[in-house]
């Protein structure tokens, strides 16, 4: 089998000792994070981001990637002790697992959502290393047109299944775009909305974008308003066993929620966040005993646990190998890979096949490692949240004006920071959500480029989108999506999914 | 009498719409071109257009859909913290890491509402910025002065 050939070279890279050390910095780190009160995947990412700048690429992104699902773990452990969701794709584990938590079964429910997601985290693997080939074999065979479709159903799909206002999030994606094509225009060589300032000539510098908008806003909207403190349920490591009736309500959950989230974390837009509270909505439906949930159902950890992380996994496969992130946490992970060199799309498999199954290899290693430290160290990462956040967000301040000092030593950068960290604040005094932003941005400079390819092909008939196969497809696919959301019983079922808060 | 009904809304509404227009009008020099040979303003117009039409009808539901109201604006911590990147920024290269962070540090502290210890702030920030050193000068090997000279 060719795919455990691959899996073998990914093992080979993944293993070094160098790269199992990052691999363990970057889950024990994202886990911090991840506890953190307020912390996400998307802040977490970019304030951590600049440690990464000087490995080399592999080991970066093993890193990074260690980092995200940390993230995600820690804020499920977070989630059942203090009821307090450390990111949006472990809300949905607050409604059940904290209520198992003050049933006394709190330690029966950390270790359901850590084998849960480790098992989730396994098929997400082989997910990958099965699908990736193919897909990147037809990703080769994609010419402009598709690529713009392409990333047109994918902004599409990203503003439809994110929840919140579609109009804004549409209107954020559009100022992301926009804010991508800042700088010299590769074709001309003129400079596009410098505004004179040179610093601006090669493009809106990606690290003070994100740490402006995501890591020090979050710090204002906290001081603002400061979340009440929370006791945590305390648990010792004796307490994880589940006992004989809680494994037999939870293993088949833990199975669907593989199953779903995978899929859902194929698709444009989709990810960890949506399947999560799609695998609660799935229990919940087909449950016989639907009012359990609310009250403790163990299926209501178990599936959303093991969604989330499978999406998490899963979701790096339109990345590695259309390039085309598909939610904004991978956009994050893209500007990475980018800052690294690497232009991710069907050519890294070929290309750098260590560096794309490493990577591959390296989620399953990381997911292992979560399960060994996590759970013997459940009381550390609750002690951690009695740090008070008068201490805390000083420290994480800095870590952000740091991290943009290591990308560049120009003031101007600084300048940037403040600029973005202003725009996010009235982002969020007007309710908008800036997520979809940074996909606009990542993909704005890739949309024109492919936009102008396609029409140059054509001699400026844009009928060249439906006359391809692929494109017209995808384009189908958009507007049906579109119709969706205009469509008043879809929208109501899309607020209904996303209510269980 | 037309009133607003949701002023947050309202709020983004004008906000695309500016932002639209800032885009439209400060690119108009760009050559807009034609679709068979793109200028460089050509995609950039088309999605200035898009956001002002979304602007336009965010802003116009608020007049008639009951909506949120914008929460007060805090000027102290959004003003502190702003200080503090700032001051951190241009002074480190001058001084070096360690002060400025310490100073960054405590001028943050500042941007809470609570009154300060200023003993414990000082040794945190001491820490802290010891630890930066650590962590990024000798370990990562960033290249960032630590001392001023």
């Amino acid at each position: 089998m060719e795919v455990f050939e691959h899996l073998a070279t990914g093992f080979l890279a993944a293993g070094s000792l160098q790269n199992l050390m990052f691999c363990f910095i970057g889950v024990l780190l994202g886990t911090l994070i991840g506890v953190l009160p307020g912390i996400g995947p998307i802040p977490a990412l970019a304030i951590l981001l600049p440690i990464t700048f000087g490995l080399d690429p592999l080991s970066a992104l093993i890193m990074l990637a260690g980092i995200y699902y940390g993230a995600q773990y820690g804020g499920s452990t977070t989630s059942i002790l203090v009821n307090m969701p450390g990111e949006a794709s472990s809300v949905v584990t607050c409604i059940d697992g904290h209520q198992m938590a003050k049933r006394g079964r709190a330690g029966a429910a950390l270790a359901i959502a850590a084998v849960g997601s480790f098992f989730a985290g396994t098929i997400g693997t082989i997910f990958i290393a099965a699908f990736g080939p193919p897909l990147s074999a037809i990703a080769q065979q994609f010419t402009s047109p598709d690529y713009f479709a392409l990333m047109l159903l994918g902004l599409i799909m990203a503003v439809v299944l994110a929840h919140g206002a579609v109009l804004k999030a549409i209107a954020m994606v559009l100022i992301g775009l926009l804010l991508g094509l800042v700088g010299t225009d590769i074709n001309t060589g003129l400079t596009r909305y410098t505004f004179g300032i040179s610093g601006l000539w090669e493009g809106i510098e990606f690290l003070p974008l994100v740490l402006g908008l995501f890591g020090i806003v979050e710090i204002i909207r906290n001081l603002e308003n400061p979340p009440p403190p929370r006791e945590p349920i305390n648990t010792k490591f004796r307490d994880l066993m589940p006992n004989r009736q809680e494994i037999r309500e939870a293993y088949p959950a833990a199975i669907r929620g593989t199953g779903l989230g995978s899929i859902l974390g194929i698709l444009p837009g989709g990810g960890a966040v949506l399947a999560a509270f799609a695998s609660y909505t799935l229990e919940k439906k087909i449950s016989r005993k639907p009012a359990k949930f609310g009250s403790g159902a163990v299926e209501g950890v178990a599936g959303p646990e093991a969604a989330n992380n499978a999406a998490a996994q899963t979701s790096f496969i339109p990345l590695l190998t259309l390039g085309i992130p598909s939610n904004p946490v991978m956009a994050i992970m893209m500007g990475a890979m980018i800052i690294q060199g690497i232009q991710p799309g069907a050519a890294v498999m070929t290309t750098r096949p260590d560096l794309f199954w490493g990577m591959v290899a390296s989620m399953w290693i990381g997911n292992l490692m979560l399960v060994i430290i996590n759970l013997p160290l459940i009381g550390m990462w609750v002690r951690l949240l009695s740090v008070p956040y008068r201490l805390l967000y000083p420290a994480i301040l800095l870590f952000c004006a740091i991290g943009v000092y290591s990308t560049s030593t120009e003031p101007f950068m600084m300048v940037l920071m403040i600029v973005f960290l202003i725009f996010g604040y009235i982002l969020l005094k007007l309710g908008c959500e800036p997520a979809p932003l940074v996909l606009g941005f990542i993909l704005g400079p890739l949309m024109e480029e492919n936009l102008r390819r396609s029409l140059v092909i054509s001699r400026g008939d844009p009928m060249v989108f439906l006359e391809r196969p692929i494109s017209a497809c995808l384009l189908v696919a958009a507007v049906l999506m579109i119709m969706l959301i205009i469509f008043p019983q879809f929208r109501k079922k899309r607020e209904e999914a996303f209510q269980e808060e | 009498m037309i009133s607003i009904k949701s002023p947050q809304d309202f709020g983004a509404g004008v906000l695309f719409i500016l932002i639209g227009a800032i885009g439209i009008l400060t690119g108009q020099d760009l050559a807009f071109g034609s679709a068979r040979s793109m200028g460089p303003g050509f995609f950039p117009t088309i999605i200035c257009a898009l956001i002002i039409l979304i602007g336009l009808i965010v802003a116009g539901k608020a007049l008639v859909v009951e909506g949120p109201a914008i929460e007060r604006i805090q000027f102290r911590p959004i003003f502190f913290l702003i200080v503090a990147i700032a001051a951190f920024g241009f002074l480190i290269s001058k001084v070096g890491v360690v002060i400025s962070a310490i100073l960054m540090i405590v001028l943050a502290a500042y941007a809470r509402r609570e009154k300060v210890n200023i003993l414990e702030t000082l040794i945190f920030a001491a820490a802290t910025a010891f630890f930066i050193v650590l962590i990024f000068v000798y370990a990562l090997e960033q290249p960032m002065p630590v001392w001023w000279w």
